[in-house]
């Protein structure tokens, strides 16, 4: 069996979702291929949608940051227990995307009538120590740009704004605009959309080769059928350097393990979501508090540990000290698609026509799902980005200059 | 009693299945610990009445509460070998293997062991109908631990009804907690035809039991109406009426045209069981679906071995047989364990098998018999209409389920994806024996292809305050 689209992008997750949206949205002739996965990052993420906070290395970077110091060094620039901060260029496209979330939201209801559950948090970093003032000092001085978006808490005012929060704290840094959403709805809805909008949905089939031209993608096969393509958009997740392999393109993505410890449904306890440097927590729509993350490298072993989750407990009952009545709901793991330099990987390759990437989102593939799915429609359209990707381009692991090719001009 | 660094055996599970483990293991010299999360041991089944409470005529609370003091005297005449933890539960099974533990006192430990044997038992089998979440209704399951463990009367008018011999035993139960049981409702056929018979004839005991609850209902003139099931619960915030009527005999078709409704304020449904296969799985067993076992089981050996060695499953928490075959399995995982630790000869350890490994084949005749009587059938899936809440803690609906297999999802993996469905703190255990028959109904597909939602620690419930303390505990 054989037919034929436009555009194919292969993977179900948020990424893949957004792609085949914006795609359908703008007219063209999309099928998405998917395959749940166990351990896919859409289903185990926290649905924070914080540009600031994880540009300066805020929610898991921060705890990973401490757990290396405490492990003796570790990773470069990591050693002085300071998490890293990611380029500006990260920065300017995870506000961009952040910013298309109000609009998306209300297009997706409109399309699907659905609600994503985007809600208006913003992000207490909690300063539990002079080591944590001064961190945050550092960001205040640092991204005087931002500083609309910054706040400093006295003690007093977190109590105000957030009663439940622990009272030893030398004050928190707030981030307005760093908000959530509910990450299998935002999914979810985004691939009813694009159904809405035309696209063809082919669910629970597994990708079993990428047909080629000489170096040009031409199609991708699954078990009983083959869909030509004149771009295929690789949104593999954790997985798309398997995918990418089937393409005949090296992707340096590998799986980075999160636990995430989730409690019962609760009444209103968090206004804010919270990050600290043992762990974060968000308060979700549904009452739920979602409590990350760890930073691992198990290969694809999705399994949980009982120190990661008593680690976690510890952290969020030292920050909400009530929570330590609260009933543990489940623990589970998500296989972040993790990239080299922490930044994703987009756009062409070079040599590679009919392939486009969409992968590495490593923490931030909620966050960057709107802004990434626009850029992708527009590069399958054989238009140029909206936003510049030369920075997310896979050649910046090559060592060469990249060239920006249009993927079937 | 010194503890060991590591436990040759550690038996998780209080009930028939766990305590003859620990008590062939201890009887052969092995050292072994026996975690329980109840208070007192003897499971759902022996449960025993709380220690404020005086226990007069022993016969009155029925010859399971005989079998359950019979099988704890031989325990505690072993008592020097077993360490028992009552009020502690097991959350996870790692690698190792080492169990992570919580217990009521507050607080996680890991215990490495040796060798592990679960039985950890099984829970009421939930089959959703238009209704079947108001209060009023109970699962036979709750409404015995009602009456068995705090004397409870839980209603004053009640239906029960369900599948199995446990109806009559509830039922009886009820009548003696002075609750006016209308009827009860088999959805099966009568279990007393010569048929029966001729394959239980070793058995006389069970069927002996089977015949006092049926003469006692009798006696209390309560009518047994056979091919007959509950069609919905009304009520406005508690439950007032039930509508009930005849199912096909074959499939278990509700024939609505003869529905009655009668007014009870106590609905009590059983179903049957599922196994509680959660550590299994954590452990790293493989399991297959045996329909007539109650669904997903361990692969296990003669005995009791599951395949990961050193991992035994014992009871219904491995295959729901009832607790007389529990008890037997238990006993061969007991002596087997003890026989890998060097505790007795290969030799001495088969002489020891000999007699429960007998009894298990003679009470598979029976087994078999009712089983194929008791056997959920697909008609029940009938019974949701589209409102109907499938998983109670997601609020997921029947008609969302049904969407979900219309946009494509075949197993409950994908439903979770779609619904929510299984997300809830159950973690599932309530909603997928029933989505995973409503999947096959829809898609015609056997109920294993709906597969099944992983479980994930932990397996019980736990606060975060445990977590964390076991956290301090481990710097």
């Amino acid at each position: 069996m054989s037919r034929h689209s436009t555009v194919v992008v292969v993977g179900g997750g948020v990424i893949g979702c957004a792609v085949a949206y914006y795609a359908a949205r703008r007219g063209l002739d999309v099928t998405l291929v998917d395959m749940p996965k166990r351990g896919r990052a859409t289903s185990a993420s926290a649905g924070g949608l914080w540009p600031m906070g994880e540009s300066v290395g805020l929610g898991c970077g921060v705890i990973f940051a401490k757990t290396q110091l405490a492990a003796g060094g570790g990773a470069v620039g990591h050693a002085t227990g300071e998490p890293g901060r990611l380029p500006v260029s990260f920065l300017d496209f995870a506000l961009q995307s952040r910013a298309m979330f109000g609009d998306l939201a209300e297009q997706l209801r409109e399309d699907t009538g659905m609600d994503v559950e985007l809600e208006h948090t913003s992000l207490l970093f909690l300063l539990y120590d002079s080591g944590d003032e001064s961190y945050a000092q550092g960001l205040w001085n640092d991204y005087a740009d931002q500083r609309s978006l910054l706040q400093w808490l006295t003690p007093a005012e977190v109590a105000e704004a957030e009663p439940a929060v622990t009272r030893r704290l030398y004050g928190a840094l707030q981030f307005h605009g760093d908000d959530q959403i509910n990450p299998y709805k935002l999914a979810d809805a985004l691939r009813a959309g694009a159904r809405a909008h035309g696209a063809t949905i082919i669910p629970h089939t597994e990708v079993t080769g990428i047909v080629r031209h000489g170096a040009r993608v031409v199609g991708v096969q699954t078990a009983d059928r083959t869909i030509e393509c004149d771009v295929m958009v690789n949104a593999a997740g954790a997985w798309a350097a398997q995918i990418g392999q089937m393409a005949g393109v090296d992707i340096p993505v590998t799986p980075v393990r999160g636990q995430i410890v989730c409690t019962e449904t609760l009444p209103e306890t968090l206004n804010a979501c919270l990050s600290t440097s043992d762990c974060y927590l968000a308060q979700k729509h549904h009452g739920e508090i979602i409590i990350g993350s760890t930073t691992e490298h198990a290969g694809f072993d999705s399994a949980t540990t009982a120190a990661a989750a008593g680690s976690l407990a510890a952290g969020a009952v030292r920050a909400v000290p009530q929570l330590a009545q609260v009933r543990v709901k489940r623990v589970w793991s998500g296989l972040r698609p993790g990239s080299p330099d922490e930044l994703p990987i987009l756009g062409p390759v070079e040599d590679v026509p009919g392939y486009l990437n969409a992968c590495g989102h490593f923490r931030t593939g909620i966050l960057n799902a709107p802004l990434t799915g626009l850029a992708l429609a527009e590069l399958a359209a054989g238009e140029p980005a909206s936003t510049p990707i030369e920075p997310f381009l896979l050649s910046r692991f090559q060592g060469s200059p990249s060239r920006t090719v249009l993927a079937h001009a | 009693m010194s503890r060991p660094a590591v436990w040759p055996l550690v038996v998780v599970g209080g009930g028939p299945a766990g305590v003859a483990a620990a008590t062939e293991a201890a009887r052969a010299g092995l050292r072994c610990l026996l975690l329980d999360e109840a208070p007192a041991l003897g499971g759902q089944i022996y449960r025993q009445p709380p220690r404020e409470f005086t226990v007069r005529d022993p016969r009155k609370l029925g010859r399971d509460y005989l079998r359950g003091r019979r099988l704890l005297g031989e325990l505690s005449e072993a008592a020097d070998r077993v360490e028992v933890r009552s009020g502690t539960s097991v959350l996870d099974i790692v690698d190792g293997p080492e169990l992570v533990c919580a217990s009521s006192g507050g607080g996680t430990s890991s215990v490495p062991a040796e060798r592990v044997i679960l039985a950890t038992g099984a829970y009421d089998r939930p089959v959703p109908f238009p209704g079947w979440t108001l209060p009023g209704v109970l699962t036979a399951g709750g409404a015995q631990a009602l009456v068995k463990t705090m004397r409870v009367q839980p209603g004053d008018r009640a239906l029960v009804a369900g599948t199995g011999p446990l109806l009559m035993v509830v039922a009886n139960q009820l009548h003696h907690a002075g609750v006016h049981v209308m009827a009860v409702l088999e959805a099966g056929r009568s279990a007393f035809t010569a048929g029966t018979a001729r394959r239980a004839w070793r058995q006389w005991g069970l069927l002996g039991d089977g015949g006092r609850y049926r003469l006692g209902l009798r006696m209390a003139g309560i009518p047994v109406l056979y091919n007959h099931a509950v069609f919905e619960a009304h009520g406005d915030g508690e439950l007032r009426s039930v509508t009930y009527g005849p199912v096909g005999a074959a499939d278990w078709q509700p024939v609505r045209a003869q529905r009655h409704r009668v007014d009870v304020d106590l609905l009590v449904t059983g179903y049957g069981f599922v196994p509680s296969t959660e550590l299994c799985v954590l452990a790293g067993c493989r399991t297959e679906y045996v329909d007539h076992l109650g669904g997903w089981v361990p692969v296990r050996d003669d005995t009791m071995q599951t395949t990961v060695a050193g991992i035994f499953a014992a009871g219904d928490g491995a295959g729901v047989a009832g607790s007389v075959a529990a008890v037997e399995e238990g006993r061969i995982a007991g002596i087997t364990a003890a026989e890998q630790a060097g505790a007795i000869s290969a030799a001495e350890a088969q002489r020891r098998r000999r007699v429960p490994l007998r009894r298990l084949r003679s009470l598979a005749g029976v087994r078999a018999a009712l089983d194929e009587i008791s056997r959920p059938r697909p008609g029940l899936c009938q019974l949701a209409t589209d409102t109907t809440i499938m998983c109670r803690c997601e609020e997921v609906t029947c008609g969302e389920v049904r969407e979900a297999v219309a946009e494509g999802a075949r197993d409950l993996q994908a439903v979770k994806l779609l619904t929510r469905l299984g997300m809830g703190a159950c973690q599932g255990r309530n909603c997928t024996p029933s989505t995973a028959a409503l999947l096959a109904a829809e898609t015609g597909h056997p109920a294993q292809q709906a597969g099944r939602i992983n479980p994930r620690p932990p397996v019980r419930p736990v606060t975060l305050g445990t977590l964390a303390a076991g956290q301090e505990e481990a710097r």
